[in-house]
């Protein structure tokens, strides 16, 4: 029986789907069980299996991947009428073609990381002078191109396997002792460790073995797995299959000889089992279809705040519960389900565009396979961007990024040419490095090849060529000994032998106008520099839609561009050679990492951002009201943000929500004047200097800084700052105005405040829906105007308070502030903010906006980071140790992406 | 008004500004004038415009007499298209301007902060005609505008592909746009040292192959990013015509544009709250760019792109004297009218404001203002240099779509707000009516989809599922 569908299994499979992570754990948690040596349990060995065929197929052309149901790796026969399915397997009678529709992209990224594979069969050969060799396994182009093949040769089973030592059709092979090979049920291993040894198993012992050498990392990653013949079609193999299984580890003697014992056969799944299949895909339904459909048509007025006709449907517990006309979900059947009656007859979403007929038929379909209504609450924050899979963008370099990767890789600084010449990279979705955004005009191609000749212009190429090759002779011996480590450096990863050619190729044209050596080697480097493995962070991005591991090279360009903004250093690189990119290792370079300034320069990156602190440069008030403005206080607010930043976070390491609420600050003379704090003992001069703020009513914590007070305009805005709390701190998501209403900005006077005037849209039924969520989150900063200097009374005179309450996304109950300062204690104390800060930063890291798909890895990233203390650097560390880093999201191919454009397009079709 | 209209011979002349050796438009127009004798059919083109904070649809209802008076004189080439529903583009917790603005000409509602929910009418038609690219050393995508509220993309770029990314970088300057379009590539160094450019080149074919190589059916990389490199790859081909091809400099190569006198990047939206400009400011900033943009057309330089005459949620507050044939219009001053400084002194505030009851005098004269400059830009496309080989005029030839963000003015009720939205349409060559305004009473969608259809477009925007509902009255 396979582990997962065990009794032990199906909890953790429970757990999976309640946290939206099913396919994950499919695909890889259970393969995870056991410790390092294999399994604890009894049976098959699972630990690394990524495909398995028990050829127990009803179907009659399909050949299903039973290692993963959602995931899947199945097999199309070409000609079924070649084969003949028995309880015995699958006989193949005349020549046919058995191979995957798309290719094994997955499993061949999860072995080119491990560097190690078995492939493992349970086959009958027909005859034994079938040759070529006859493919039995093979994940291969043609005749003569392969990743690896195991096939029958005669009398012998011969695998070939593509390494960085063996050719493209993998040769030298690996062939079995003569006559080892009979024409009965037979069980074959081969196994290949990253020592470069490979091994040949039959019936459960060592046949034979062989030194092979080289590492996986040639591999080609568009090849598919077929059967029973060569894709090209022309070495056919006859006989019989029962079982074909593919790990991205070698197994041990010990594990092979358990998987002989185990037999031929695999149980059927039990009815348990189905039950447990059908609700987990029911709950995956509900996570990716229904949880968005209710955020966008039913929150607005039946969330925990709203709940009107008392029906709460932003929990599980009320959801269920119901409202004031009873039930509104009835768990396998829709007929009497109070909410798909008012859905189906339109009647909701009231007063506003029905639901469409796809999210009818989706909702139905939900409330008939059982209603598991799998999440403890649904969250529209993160639905904001829908609920399915986002497309995935390469990611170009942003501006800083180049200058770092050009500093790191070359050790120039190209910092002030580069800002001059380069195109701005604009914020999307709150920051600068959404990848989705960052296209590239003539602009960028122009000063890409001028900043490449700048930068080769200030490096002293015949050092750099003098570490690699003592002789000046242009040779392409010479140059290639120069062109592979300087690729590999600035590449960030090793060149392949086309790579390497293309660049030799300018060495030719130098040495046909008569350069030299050391001029080819300037030319190569502006090739290099202008490469778009330089300017991008190029992933393997193929597959099926789902996320897989990454290469070692890969993961080391992750790491350096999250924690630097720059490419991975000489440490990083070796350990990515090395292929040691295990747990304990990222954990060590992360630490190594974290101590770096560059960590610090980056982080400065994100709060810049974040809080968008370059509007401040362009900050422009009414000289009438504030005519006492001095324009360099707009620097001083931004240093003093940086500079509080870098104190708490570095300095101090103290948790990200004391942002919010430490009582000190960093002021020029002028800033603190402006804030009206006292001056004295405060030095002359422009540096910001440390304040204490801890007996200043008010002020303390980002918050009260002028760089986030001035995001309400000159009319301190209570909308524009309550919204800068909600979406920023709180992740809250509120609609647009209702029809209707005049959203002029009222103007203060005597008597009337901003906060009155925010109050009578509060107390406005039309409008207190969502105001009320935001502007009481602005009351709290009402004493400091526009400029975030602080007053007890407006220009006119009227007293101004600092008191209020706040509501949380989710909450039911507000809660009281007395002042300011209890207002950043609420924030610092709340778990949203923690979510908050979590979320953000993680979304810089990975440079794009995170939705539905990421929630439960972004959950996991956040308890662990909590458990490190909540600092950045533990956060950091999660994050890194996650699997929104340690696994690449690839993109489907063609015919399923037709797919997600499809379930798309319905649900856009309102 | 310091403007002066830029036309080829103007160009030619020069403006008397820093004579710069980077220009070639002699030689474009040479190339130009070499071809024409071959391509005796007008080429597909088609182009975006949009403007700002829209006409109330009731104002629409006025016709030639209101505020749609400047398109009067252009009304036998325009089809008016009145009615055109835009609703099914409002994103829930998304402003209403930015809903509205990425709506304009992609009929989906915004996809993220800078994302459309799908390609603009200008690419696909770009895709559809062009599937192998654009002629050598043409610039694929000219986006274009004069504008100052910048907080989301989708309020000042209308090109966008079909991941709903924008099309191409938008050139806010005059001179910037002047130099994407008729720039040469300067390399450094002696340009007379064949061997180095020799060498400069062998560098580029390397590089050039690495990018087809990532762009190909063996890249690594998803459709997606295949498609971002293709476009990168797209660019470094146009950078090696521009460095390499044109090699024929003209000494009586025209003069860069003047200096831009208006703010841009961050410092021309600072922090929403809106900025202090003059009518002449304004318009001569305008103008500037849309003339060099119709240059763009009229060289054949630029076959596809958007122009934008202010953003989507605009925020200046404008002053001077308004004149329109003669006649004074209104005298702006919005800070004043509105006694408020900042964002709440700003003209958008009109809008929110309202009132088909009322006069709206400011708004009107906005608006007003606003289809002034937009027909200004069409005049330079529908004038004797403008005519082509089959006898008429660029403007009668291209598809251009005229259109904006608001439907109702009061931008706080969706179906108000994004329904009855301004379009305007060129014939497109024939294939669309020209000469009247249409109730059509559709999606835009639709509407767009028309379009489409009439330029032998298979692709249809939108829902793959949803039913196409033609607007037979639009089609020629």
């Amino acid at each position: 029986m396979l582990d997962f569908l065990r009794p032990g299994s199906l909890a953790a499979l429970r757990f999976a789907a309640t946290r939206g992570i099913l396919c994950l754990v499919l695909l890889y948690g259970w393969r995870d069980a056991g410790g390092a040596d294999g399994e604890l349990l009894e049976g098959r060995v699972q630990k690394g299996l990524l495909a398995l065929y028990d050829f127990d197929s009803s179907d009659g052309s399909i050949v299903k991947d039973r290692a993963d149901g959602e995931q899947a790796l199945d097999l199309r026969i070409a000609d079924p009428k070649a084969v003949r399915h028995s309880a015995d397997g699958l006989t193949i009678g005349g020549k046919t073609l058995i191979q995957s529709e798309q290719p094994a992209s997955r499993l061949i990224r999860s072995i080119k990381q491990s560097g190690a594979i078995a492939i493992e069969a349970w086959v009958r050969p027909a005859r034994l002078d079938q040759s070529g060799p006859a493919r039995i396994v093979t994940l291969s182009r043609d005749a003569n191109e392969r990743n690896f093949t195991l096939g029958q040769e005669g009398d012998k089973f011969e695998v070939r396997l593509r390494t960085t030592k063996t050719s493209g059709n993998g040769i030298p092979s690996l062939a079995s002792k003569p006559k080892s090979l009979r024409a009965d049920w037979m069980h074959v291993v081969y196994t290949y460790n990253r020592a470069g040894r490979a091994r040949l198993y039959l019936d459960g012992k060592l046949n034979a073995e062989q030194q092979i050498g080289g590492d996986l990392s040639n591999w080609n990653g568009e090849l598919k797995l077929a059967l029973a013949n060569e894709l090209s079609g022309d070495r056919p193999w006859l006989g019989a299959y029962r079982l074909v299984a593919v790990y991205d580890r070698d197994l041990s003697p010990a594990e092979v000889e358990r998987n002989f014992r185990a037999g031929r056969d695999l149980a059927p799944p039990t009815a348990a089992e189905l039950l447990a299949r059908k609700s987990a895909a029911n709950a995956r339904l509900f996570e990716t279809r229904i949880a968005p459909l209710v955020s966008q048509h039913c929150l607005e007025c039946h969330d925990s705040v709203t709940r009107q006709g008392k029906l709460d449907l932003s929990h599980k517990s009320a959801a269920l519960a119901g409202g004031e006309q009873g039930p509104a979900i009835v768990a396998g059947n829709p007929a009497e389900s109070r909410l798909w009656q008012l859905v189906e007859s339109d009647e909701m979403p009231h007063d506003r565009p029905p639901l469409s007929q796809v999210e009818k038929e989706q909702l139905k379909q939900w409330l008939e396979g059982g209603a598991n209504w799998s999440l403890e609450a649904i969250d529209p924050a993160i639905y904001a961007h829908g609920g399915g899979p986002t497309k995935v963008f390469v990611q170009r370099l942003t501006v800083p990024e180049y200058i770092e990767t050009v500093r790191g890789s070359v050790g120039v600084d190209i910092a002030k040419e580069a800002r001059e010449l380069l195109p701005r990279d604009l914020r999307a979705d709150g920051f600068s490095n959404t990848a989705y955004n960052l296209n590239v005009d003539l602009g960028h191609v122009e000063a890409y090849a001028n900043l490449a000749e700048i930068i080769v212009g200030r490096m002293d190429v015949k050092a750099v060529a003098r570490k690699h090759t003592k002789s000046r002779e242009l040779t392409d011996e010479n140059v290639t000994q120069v062109i592979e480590p300087l690729g590999r450096r600035l590449l960030r990863g090793p060149l392949d032998k086309e790579e390497v050619t293309r660049y030799c190729g300018i060495s030719t044209s130098v040495a046909a106008a008569g350069g030299n050596f050391e001029e080819a080697i300037r030319y190569i480097l502006e090739a290099m520099l202008q490469s778009p493995r330089f300017l991008y962070r190029i992933e393997s991005q193929r597959g099926d839609g789902s996320a897989g591991p990454l290469t070692p090279y890969e993961l080391a360009s992750r790491l350096s561009y999250l924690l630097w903004g720059g490419p991975p250093d000489d440490a990083l690189l070796a350990a990515a050679e090395k292929q040691a990119f295990n747990r304990a290792e990222v954990e060590a370079q992360v630490r190594r990492m974290l101590e770096d300034p560059r960590a610090v320069a980056r982080s400065r990156q994100f709060i810049t951002e974040w809080l968008n602190l370059d509007r401040l440069e362009n900050l422009r008030p009414s000289a009438e009201r504030f005519p006492d403005w001095d324009a360099r206080l707009a620097a001083d607010m931004r240093h003093e943000t940086l500079a509080f930043f870098e104190e708490i976070v570095w300095k101090q390491n103290r948790p990200l929500t004391d942002l919010l609420n430490a009582q000190i600050t960093f002021v020029t003379p002028r800033l603190a004047k402006h804030y009206g704090l006292p001056l004295d003992n405060l030095p002359k001069g422009d540096e910001p200097v440390r304040y204490d703020l801890s007996s200043v009513p008010g002020r303390g914590g980002l918050l009260t800084q002028g760089s986030v007070l001035t995001v309400g305009g000159d009319d301190a805005s209570t909308v524009t700052r309550g919204l800068f709390v909600m979406h920023e701190l709180l992740r809250g998501v509120v609609r647009d105005p209702p029809p209707c209403v005049d959203t002029t900005p009222v103007p203060t006077k005597p008597g009337l405040t901003q906060r009155a005037i925010a109050e009578s849209r509060i107390a406005n039924q039309s409008c207190a829906g969502c105001h009320v969520k935001f502007e009481p989150l602005a009351f709290g900063l009402e004493k400091f105007d526009g400029l975030g200097s602080y007053h007890d009374t407006d220009e006119h005179g009227n007293k101004l308070r600092d008191d209020g309450n706040i509501l949380f996304p989710g909450e039911e109950t507000p809660v009281a502030f007395e002042s300011s300062a209890e207002l950043m204690e609420l924030l610092a104390k709340s778990d949203r903010v923690r979510e908050s800060f979590t979320w953000k930063v993680a979304q810089f890291a990975v440079g794009r906006p995170l939705g539905a798909e990421d929630a439960a890895v972004v959950a996991d990233i956040h308890r662990d980071a909590q458990k490190a203390g909540g600092t950045y650097a533990g956060l950091m560390t999660a994050i890194v140790l996650s699997d929104l880093v340690q696994k690449a999201r690839t993109e489907a191919t063609a015919s399923s992406s037709l797919d997600n454009t499809s379930s798309k397009d319905q649900s856009a079709d309102q | 008004m310091t403007h002066r209209t830029i036309s080829r011979r103007t160009m030619l002349r020069g403006l008397g500004g820093v004579t710069i050796a980077l220009p070639l438009l002699e030689e474009m127009l040479i190339l130009r004038a070499h071809a024409a004798p071959e391509e005796t059919k007008a080429p597909v083109r088609a182009f975006n415009v949009f403007f700002g904070l829209g006409v109330p649809a009731p104002l629409q209802q006025e016709g030639f007499d209101g505020v749609l008076e400047p398109l009067g004189p252009l009304r036998d080439k325009l089809l008016i298209l009145r009615g055109v529903d835009q609703v099914r583009c409002d994103r829930s917790g998304m402003n209403a301007h930015y809903d509205g603005a990425t709506g304009a000409f992609t009929a989906e509602p915004p996809d993220g902060e800078a994302k459309a929910g799908g390609p603009s009418i200008d690419q696909v038609v770009r895709k559809a005609h062009y599937p192998s690219g654009l002629p050598a050393g043409m610039v694929s995508t000219l986006v274009g505008g004069t504008f100052f509220r910048r907080s989301r993309v989708g309020r000042y770029v209308h090109s966008y592909n079909d991941d709903g990314t924008v099309a191409a970088v938008m050139q806010e300057r005059p001179r910037d746009l002047f130099e994407r379009v008729f720039g040469s590539i300067a390399l450094s160094g002696d340009e007379t040292d064949l061997r180095r450019r020799r060498l400069k080149r062998s560098v580029l074919d390397a590089v050039v192959d690495q990018y087809k190589s990532l762009a190909g059916s063996t890249s690594p990389l998803g459709a997606t990013s295949r498609a971002r490199i293709a476009d990168h790859l797209e660019r470094i081909r146009e950078f090696e015509q521009r460095a390499y091809s044109l090699s024929r400099k003209d000494e009586s190569a025209p003069n860069l544009p003047p200096p831009s006198q208006v703010a841009h990047g961050g410092e021309a939206d600072p922090g929403g709250e809106g900025i202090d400009i003059t009518l002449e400011e304004l318009t001569t900033e305008w103008r500037l760019m849309a003339d060099l943009y119709a240059l763009a057309i009229q060289t054949d330089r630029v076959r596809f792109g958007s122009l934008t005459f202010l953003a989507a949620g605009e925020r200046i507050r404008l002053k001077g004297n308004y004149a329109y044939a003669g006649r004074t219009v209104f005298e702006f001053d919005d800070a004043a009218q509105r006694r408020k400084s900042g964002s709440s002194g700003c003209s958008h505030e009109w809008w929110h404001e309202f009132d088909e009851k009322k006069k709206n005098e400011q708004l009107r004269a906005h608006a007003h203002l606003k289809l002034r400059e937009v027909a200004h830009f069409l005049q330079q496309l529908a004038g004797p240099e403008s005519v082509e080989p089959n006898g008429k005029t660029i403007l009668e030839n291209s598809l251009i779509t005229i259109s904006t963000e608001s439907g109702d003015g009061r931008h706080n009720d969706v179906k108000r707000e994004l329904s009855g939205i301004f379009h305007a349409v060129t014939g497109a060559n024939g294939r669309l009516k020209t000469g009247q305004i249409l109730d059509v009473g559709s999606e835009g969608i639709d509407v767009y989809n028309t379009m489409l259809e009439a330029l032998d477009v298979s692709r249809r925007l939108g829902p793959a599922n949803r039913e196409f509902r033609r607007v037979e009255a639009m089609r020629a």
